[in-house]
């Protein structure tokens, strides 16, 4: 058996589009074999396919060399083909064993028989070194562990094909490694993975083989080994890609932001911030670094004023803005790519063009005594679509939903950018994108530095803020635990300011 | 600006359709003719122009606290308290068609505007309270609906009693009514009054505000999504204020269009029914203006054809209001059905992606270009 | 989307032809014949009180004399609402329409004029205009009950048959009828009081309107109050807020304790059944509301409709007073209340329908 999954000329067609156009996937039995392509590639389809969510138009899957019609997902549980959903589908209130146990309750008589199941899953949990405690419920895990359970899940059902549906996007960097091990033992045992991700890193961390595809095509399948990252950028994205952003020296000007001996609360009421001061001035970028949580969210938001601060004060330009409104701020010129596009960045039932509006929808020449001009909010939506590449497939009167998270993001970008803001706070602007998107998000940040703005950059991911920054400030349990400048640091230093470290020589 | 309302009038008519099938099964089960019944049904709601007249008159309130609950839902808030708000209209109608010695071209602006205040008065409140206390509205309004109900039942005997009278008020004159002699004549001696065109000109309105307004952009970006509209300086709590306002004053405007046109007088001791079925009406309508419109008139029929059906018929009273009721409700929660699994569509959608497409299209139709 | 719409429609009509036949054979109308239409107060038709009254007579008309009888239930309690109802019977060929509670006032005074081919029959009311002034048409006929009549006789019975101790009353709305039943019962209390040698008392906390007729925990909440004041009957003439205290009243009999309710309207007696055949309802003040309606409707049939006169039913002409049967009284109560009923139809005795120096 050359083959344990074969997906042969799929093609998929969803109405007015080609989701999957002629595409060949062919996965060994115990190798690692990734799926990799920008956000919107046609690789979910092309999984759910195989999962068994959509019938394919044309072509054929094979199983272990025998042709199969997968019809449901119960028919891909019954071959052996499990999948790791990227959002979890568990009961928060239930332990892992009924969770994984759910929907093929194994009984005696009438009664759920919990401990031969909890018994399984210590086996399999050991045999593959999951380390999952069966006992434990859901809500009380961590993500890297509820991610663990998923995975038990399938091997509780005796899966032989496990598909990943972009695992690492929701895992710490410790956690990544871990999920790492746990593959490679998989693979040891005998199974075989499909890895559905857009991260070269990974890939070439992990995959024994890699499938390209691009807007619905099947680019090729390559040896990861003898292939480099930028050429599977090249594959992935169509042309040249380069990873370090462009950027001349120049000398920063005036102090744009200043932020004074502040303090505020999380959501639970407890200091987060301690103390905090810092400024920006003009003409630069500084980084803000650490990991998630350690204050970041609340700094950003005391200085957009989502959020009261108990002490201290915020200055942009001279001026006290400590007391001003969300709204006085955003005219005086702060600008906010947020980190949950969802949450804070988009109105998703909006369509795109009420959305390029969300800052000046009450402005000349949007709106005029409080009416708004339909035809300049198109006529603005399609400029900003045009400058800041921005597509959706009915253009400027999509619903925000609609739109791919890549477009999604450029729109903010685009957006806030188009404020002309004397400070942009640009946080984890590039989250879960593609490397397209990245690249061009990047250049844009960069160029408001360059016209002379100042740019706060709050990222999770050192590259980027390496990558980026002129300055970079490292933050930890709501304090600034140091200032580096980015040319003579290193990721190491930062990495042990980042876990609270003091700085070392460098200062 | 909206793709999706062709879709959701097929919703509402599908669900129309279902309604009417529980209604006809639930005639069969009790041993009668559906056809026959639903034959009278719309005849008694609509076989001559005096029927009609009254249809549009039973209806007319129901357009007013449809449109109430509509305008709070579309800023995420859920207003029970359209039967409250509306006895406060019609208690505000009331008080100045009894005091006021004006003509009636003079009174009836007057009162109207009084019934809209009163009704906004009584939807403040509440929104003032969910703003600043973030207490839930839901069990806000409800009290407020009791509050209201006992203030009329203290005030209209107090001030408004007629000469025998403890439980109603005195008649409205002839010049606080709505009512008018000529549209009583175009329509043979039916109910129907200004609060007609008033509930016409109240749907346009707020159909405008919330398309073409500054401040129905602001309400509905509340409503979507509130983190995102303080994020971008709209203040929240002031939206939600005024949101429950004019839900408020339209809630109360069908209290005056109740109880200065519908009716003659004022009664102590009944919460309107109206308040409630504006939240079927609301659903039924997908809460757009025109939506409500259209499903008021259609609940309308049907509360002023059951009578005939029932005289024409074997079907017992209680029977028909059973089956009146499983039509507005069948239909209401088949939209809400409706609703749920489209939303339940759209996760697993977004789980497999499948805004894939959208984008792919996009990329598609790029190298389409290219090759030519 | 469409095809479910009109798989929906084609659903229902298959379903209609289905019984097409069966509703033909049944629908059948009596022609010629007199139909007699009634349309309902606010609250239900078996409310075991007016409605029902009213009901049991058109009923009873139209078993004895071989007639079509229906009721409408209105949508509230507006002018409009009855008139809508008023014209479904007519428009249905109802032509006797029976109309009970003072509600009906204002929309009799309208339909006697726009249907002069219909008769109308209103008890309890007067039409009139919104003024007040009453205006009987040849087609209309007003029906009164002398209540103060019937509270007295009831009020007298209570008080024969407890010798001492405290009475109550809840009413539910404030209007002239139930005005009628408190201070008719306060009176034959006090007449009981001061010649057939009892000892019962009413204290003014215990005179109560409860302010609708269909809160029925609040009348049981308010009954509970009273008998934990001490009061050992309660006459309640509150409708659906009756039910509430009588439903109290049987809780504490079943719990040993001592507890009467006094009646309203029709005899309450199976209602107050707590047991299954004792029950706490010491009597009942009855209007004969189910003879009125036969009899009209009866005129009607013979030709002798009373059109354009208000009648008043009391003690001369046996339209009200307590039930023939009494099982909670004993015999000579019995036969004492009939004595005092007999002075009352001569005109001895003169009960006041005022409130005068009364509570409340």
């Amino acid at each position: 058996m050359e083959y344990v999954v074969e997906m042969l000329k799929i093609r998929k067609e969803f109405p007015g589009v080609v989701a999957n156009d002629n595409i060949t996937l062919q996965l060994k039995p115990g190798e690692i074999h990734a799926l990799l392509g920008e956000n919107g590639a046609g690789k979910s389809t092309l999984m759910s396919i195989l999962f068994g969510l959509y019938p394919p138009d044309q072509g054929t899957i094979k199983v272990r060399g025998q042709e199969v019609k997968i019809s449901d997902p119960n028919v891909a549980n019954d071959l052996g083909i499990g999948m790791v959903h990227q959002h979890f589908k568990l009961v928060h209130n239930f332990t892992v064993t009924e969770n994984i146990m759910l929907g093929m309750e194994m009984t005696k008589g009438l009664v759920i028989d919990h401990k031969t199941a909890a018994e399984r899953i210590r086996q399999l949990s050991q045999r593959y070194g999951l380390n999952v405690d069966p006992d434990a419920k859901i809500e009380d895990i961590s993500v890297g562990m509820q991610q663990r359970v998923e995975i038990m899940k399938m091997l509780y059902r005796d899966a032989e094909v496990l598909i990943f549906d972009e695992p690492t996007s929701v895992l710490t960097p410790q956690e990544i490694q871990d999920l790492m091990a746990i593959m490679r033992n998989l693979v040891k045992e005998g199974k075989s993975i499909i890895l559905i991700t857009h991260k070269l890193k990974e890939i070439k961390a992990i995959a024994d083989r890699c499938t390209v595809i691009r807007r619905g095509r099947l680019v090729g399948t390559v040896d990861v080994a003898t292939t480099s990252e930028e050429e599977l950028a090249r594959m992935m994205v169509g042309r040249e890609v380069s990873f370090a952003v462009e950027k001349t020296d120049r000398p920063p000007g005036d102090v744009v932001l200043k932020v004074e001996n502040l303090s505020a609360y999380d959501n639970r009421r407890i200091m987060a911030l301690k103390d905090f001061s810092l400024e920006v001035r003009s003409g630069e970028i500084l980084g803000l670094a650490g990991v998630d949580g350690n204050g970041q969210t609340e700094l950003v938001e005391v200085i957009t004023g989502l959020r009261k601060a108990e002490s201290g004060r915020v200055l942009l330009k001279g001026v006290d803005i400590t007391g001003h409104s969300i709204r006085e701020r955003i005219r005086m010129g702060i600008a906010h790519i947020p980190s949950d596009r969802h949450k804070h960045g988009l109105i998703l039932d909006y369509t795109l063009q009420e959305n390029m509006i969300l800052k000046v929808y009450d402005q000349t020449p949007y709106a005029e005594k409080g009416l708004l001009n339909r035809e300049a909010i198109a006529e603005y939506t399609n400029r900003l679509m045009t400058e800041f590449d921005v597509r959706a497939g009915q253009g400027a009167s999509a619903l925000a939903r609609s739109l791919s998270g890549g477009n999604q993001q450029k729109a903010i970008v685009g957006r806030e950018i188009d404020l002309n803001p004397e400070l942009l706070l640009a946080v984890q602007p590039t989250r879960g994108l593609d490397v397209g998107a990245i690249e061009y998000i990047h250049r844009r940040i960069v160029e408001q530095r360059d016209k002379g703005k100042a740019v706060l950059l709050v990222s999770l991911e050192l590259d980027e803020i390496l990558n980026l920054a002129d300055r970079i400030a490292v933050i930890y349990n709501g304090e600034l635990v140091g200032l580096v400048d980015a040319k003579t640091t290193n990721e190491h230093e930062i990495g042990l300011m980042m876990a609270g470290g003091q700085r070392g020589e460098t200062a | 600006m909206k793709k999706e309302t062709g879709q959701e009038y097929t919703v509402a008519l599908i669900a129309v359709g279902f309604g009417l099938l529980a209604g006809a099964v639930l005639m069969l089960v009790t041993g009668n003719n559906p056809l026959l019944g639903f034959f009278y049904l719309f005849s008694g709601g609509l076989m001559n122009i005096a029927r009609i007249g009254n249809t549009l008159a039973t209806a007319t309130p129901l357009i007013f606290t449809g449109l109430s609950v509509a305008f709070a839902f579309k800023t995420g808030l859920f207003n029970i308290g359209a039967a409250g708000q509306m006895l406060i209209g019609g208690l505000c109608a009331t008080a100045l068609g009894l005091t006021l010695p004006w003509p009636k071209p003079l009174l009836l602006p007057v009162i109207v505007l009084a019934a809209a205040l009163g009704g906004a008065l009584w939807g403040l409140v509440p929104g003032w309270l969910k703003a600043k206390f973030n207490v839930h509205e839901v069990v806000c309004t409800i009290m407020m609906n009791w509050i209201a109900y006992w203030s009329v039942y203290y005030i209209v005997p107090a001030y408004f009693k007629g000469a025998y009278l403890e439980t109603e008020s005195r008649r409205i004159p002839e010049a606080a009514s709505l009512k008018v002699d000529w549209l009583t004549r175009i329509f043979k001696g039916s109910y129907i009054n200004l609060g007609f065109f008033i509930a016409i000109i109240a749907v346009m309105v707020i159909a405008y505000i919330l398309e073409r307004t500054t401040l129905g952009y602001e309400l509905k970006a509340v409503g979507y999504n509130r983190d995102a509209a303080e994020y971008a300086g709209i203040q929240a709590n002031r939206n939600i204020v005024l949101s429950m306002m004019i839900a408020g004053a339209c809630a109360g405007l069908g209290g005056a269009a109740f109880y200065v046109g519908y009716a003659s007088n004022m009664q102590i001791g009944v919460l309107p029914n109206q308040g409630f079925d504006g939240i079927a009406v609301a659903l039924l309508g997908a809460n757009s203006p025109w939506g409500v419109f259209m499903a008021a008139i259609f609940f309308g029929i049907l509360h002023s054809g059951k009578g005939f059906m029932n005289a024409m018929t074997q079907v017992p009273p209680e029977i028909a209001d059973s089956i009146i009721a499983t039509i507005i409700y069948f239909a209401a929660t088949s939209v809400l059905i409706e609703r749920v699994r489209g939303q339940m569509q759209r996760r697993r959608q977004a789980q497999n992606k499948a805004d894939l497409p959208l984008d792919s299209e996009a990329g598609l139709k790029e190298n389409a270009g290219g090759a030519e | 989307m469409y095809k479910k719409v009109i798989v929906v429609l084609v659903i229902l009509v298959v379903a209609a032809l289905i019984v097409l036949n069966v509703g033909q054979r049944t629908g059948v109308l009596k022609m010629g014949r007199l139909k007699v239409g009634m349309v309902t107060d606010a609250g239900t038709i078996d409310d075991k009180s007016f409605n029902q009254g009213t009901w049991e007579g058109v009923l009873q008309a139209g078993e004895e004399l071989g007639l079509e009888t229906k009721y409408l239930k209105p949508a509230g309690t507006t002018e409009a609402d009855y008139m809508t109802e008023i014209g479904n019977l007519y428009d249905a060929g109802f032509k006797f329409i029976v109309c009970p509670g003072f509600k009906f006032e204002t929309a009799i005074f309208q339909a006697q004029d726009k249907y002069p081919d219909a008769k109308f029959v209103i008890i309890d009311g007067n039409p009139h205009a919104g003024d007040f002034v009453p205006v009987v048409k040849e087609n209309t006929v007003s029906i009164f009950f002398a209540e103060h009549e019937s509270g007295f006789v009831a009020g007298v019975a209570t008080a024969l048959q407890l010798k001492e101790g405290e009475l109550g009353y809840i009413g539910g709305m404030e209007i002239p009828t139930v005005q009628k039943f408190n201070w008719g019962f306060q009176q034959g209390v006090k007449y009981a009081n001061a010649n057939l040698g009892t000892k019962m008392v009413i204290r003014p906390e215990n005179v109560i309107y409860q302010g609708s007729f269909d809160n029925v925990a609040a009348g049981q909440q308010l009954a509970a109050q009273m008998y934990d004041r001490g009061v050992k009957a309660i006459f309640a003439a509150a409708g659906r807020v009756g039910i509430g205290v009588i439903n109290e009243a049987k809780a504490r009999v079943r719990a040993g304790q001592e507890a009467w309710v006094v009646g309203v309207d029709v005899d309450q007696y199976d209602e107050g059944l707590y047991d299954g055949k004792n029950s706490i309802i010491l009597t009942s003040a009855m209007k004969q509301i189910k003879k009125a309606t036969f009899d009209m409707i009866k005129a009607e049939t013979e030709g002798k409709f009373p059109g354009g006169e208000i009648l008043v039913f009391d003690a001369k002409n046996d339209g009200i007073g307590i039930p023939d049967e009494n099982p909670n009284l004993r015999p000579d109560v019995v036969s004492k209340v009939a004595e005092v009923y007999a002075k009352l139809k001569s005109g001895e005795i003169v009960v006041a329908d005022v409130q005068g120096d009364l509570i409340r």
